[in-house]
């Protein structure tokens, strides 16, 4: 579903990620670990198309980015870590609005949006203005636009970053669900082992820009543990690295 | 570009969604209105001189077109210089601030569609506010005799001249992330092509004088107000949308390239 090969990002002379390779079969639920800094933001930009490769490929449901990055595009489903929500609007017209630059069809958009608000548990406020939502709700919110569509893969990243533990519980299960019951490709970034353990069966550990563990969670386990594994490799990497993401 | 109604629709709603628009469009007509009674009061007392002074011969050139339509709307196409920048400001550089830009880019839409849509709903907003200024000359025509096709020239000449800044001001937006940096370069920018005019009165080289002529905006919106519309005219602010268009579209597509 998702085939990564030797992608490579540069900000000017700063490498942020570094020949990274990776495959995701339909229906895999994949945990994207690393430190704040590893480059987790930019491979998630890089494989929802908000980000140009400097160098290597990413494919998404059969579509290469670089020559059809529109059909590419809209086979993804994506949260970025700040919810790129318009605070002006209701949040049912925006997740309507969502659905229609996403090219579902006029007669179904009203059904989708229905769907991603029952989903998203979103039905009770569909016509609140989004600014006057709890930050919990908002998030809700950006995963309403990011399934509005019904995209073949699902690319979350940081989902539960800034909010609080209940929030984070509820979130964590939204996710959960969409992930298990649906059949989704699901990658989710995180620096969160938690949240690894609770979502995802496989595990994909960055740092330094470079890929340095993909296994499945069982066998992680069975190795010391995640945090033990986690540890371990961002050591070997070289520690942590001070670069933030941002636009 | 079959997303582009979409695009252009949700930015409308979105600009009357804030008191921005409102405030912005309000203060233009308060101003623009001051401005054009004055215009008429005046012309009313020069009357009165006139009949006072038995001057009648004079009463041939007190013409309401020349003297207060086509007046005023000059002094409305400087008032669109400091008016199109505050409503393109927000265009891309909010977007980009919050952060909304990533669904932009990354939902199945091409550039092209992004653009156009966004400068479409300024063109809206545009035709709005020149309606509104009808309204002005408008009133003459319930109690004067003004010409209506010269007065129609003058409405559009002032909507071309509004579109071609606002193409210049919507590629400004899109190279920062700051509202305020927008509106003050592309307010410099705009005035700046307004008063080229005058920087060309005061070189000796004929060459460089007509080029600075040519490039500037008044050259291209006087005889318009005079009631000439000339193609090459409404050719050069034609032109001007579909280079800043085309820039802003580069402008947009480099954002994934950083």
């Amino acid at each position: 579903m998702i085939r990564v090969a030797g992608l490579t990002k540069r900000y000017g002379n700063l490498v942020a990620v570094r020949n990274v390779s990776f495959e995701v079969a339909e229906g895999e639920v994949v945990g994207f670990l690393g430190p704040n800094g590893a480059g987790k933001t930019t491979t998630m930009r890089c494989l929802t198309g908000f980000l140009a490769p400097s160098d290597g490929r990413v494919e998404v449901a059969g579509h290469d980015l670089a020559r059809a990055p529109l059909a590419g595009r809209a086979a993804v489903g994506y949260l970025p870590e700040l919810p790129p929500l318009y605070p002006e609007m209701r949040v049912d017209d925006y997740v309507g609005y969502v659905a229609s630059i996403n090219g579902v069809p006029r007669a179904q958009r009203a059904a989708h949006v229905e769907r991603a608000l029952e989903a998203c548990g979103l039905s009770d406020v569909r016509r609140r203005v989004i600014r006057t939502l709890s930050k919990g709700f908002r998030q809700r919110v950006g995963l309403a636009q990011a399934i509005v569509h019904e995209p073949a893969v699902l690319v979350f990243d940081e989902p539960t970053s800034g909010l609080d533990p209940l929030q984070i519980a509820e979130i964590r299960e939204l996710i959960r669900r969409l992930a298990t019951e649906q059949g989704r490709t699901v990658i989710l970034s995180t620096h969160v082992l938690a949240e690894v353990e609770a979502i995802c069966r496989r595990v994909l550990i960055i740092a330094y820009g470079e890929l340095r563990l993909d296994a499945p969670l069982e066998r992680v386990r069975e190795s010391g543990g995640l945090e033990e594994t986690f540890r371990r490799e961002v050591e070997a990497a070289g520690g942590l690295s001070p670069e933030g993401g941002g636009e | 570009m079959r997303h582009v109604p979409a695009i252009a629709a949700r930015e409308i709603r979105s600009a009357f969604s804030t008191p921005v628009a409102y405030v912005l469009i309000s203060a233009y007509l308060f101003i623009a209105g001051f401005l054009f009674f004055g215009s008429f009061g005046f012309f009313l007392i020069q009357l009165q001189q006139i009949q006072a002074y038995g001057l009648h011969h004079l009463l041939e050139r007190m013409n309401l077109n020349d003297i207060v339509i086509a007046q005023s709307f000059g002094t409305f196409a400087t008032l669109m210089a400091f008016l199109v920048p505050l409503l393109c400001m927000r265009a891309f550089a909010e977007e980009r601030a919050t952060g909304s830009i990533e669904l932009l880019l990354t939902s199945p839409l091409t550039s092209w569609e992004i653009v156009i849509g966004k400068y479409l709903a300024i063109l809206a907003l545009i035709a709005l506010i020149v309606a509104l200024t009808a309204l002005f000359p408008a009133l003459l025509f319930a109690y004067g005799d003004p010409e209506l096709w010269q007065t129609l020239a003058n409405l559009l000449t002032l909507f071309a001249y509004s579109a071609g800044i606002a193409a210049l001001c919507c590629f400004v937006s899109a190279l920062t992330r700051s509202q305020i940096v927008a509106a003050v370069v592309g307010l410099i920018a705009s005035v700046l092509l307004l008063v080229l005019d005058f920087a060309a009165e005061s070189t000796s080289s004929e060459v460089v004088q007509q080029v600075l002529r040519y490039v500037g905006t008044s050259g291209h919106f006087e005889p318009g107000l005079r009631g000439q519309v000339r193609l090459e005219d409404l050719t050069y602010f034609g032109v001007m949308a579909l280079v800043f268009l085309s820039l802003c579209r580069a402008a947009v597509e480099s954002l994934r390239w950083r």
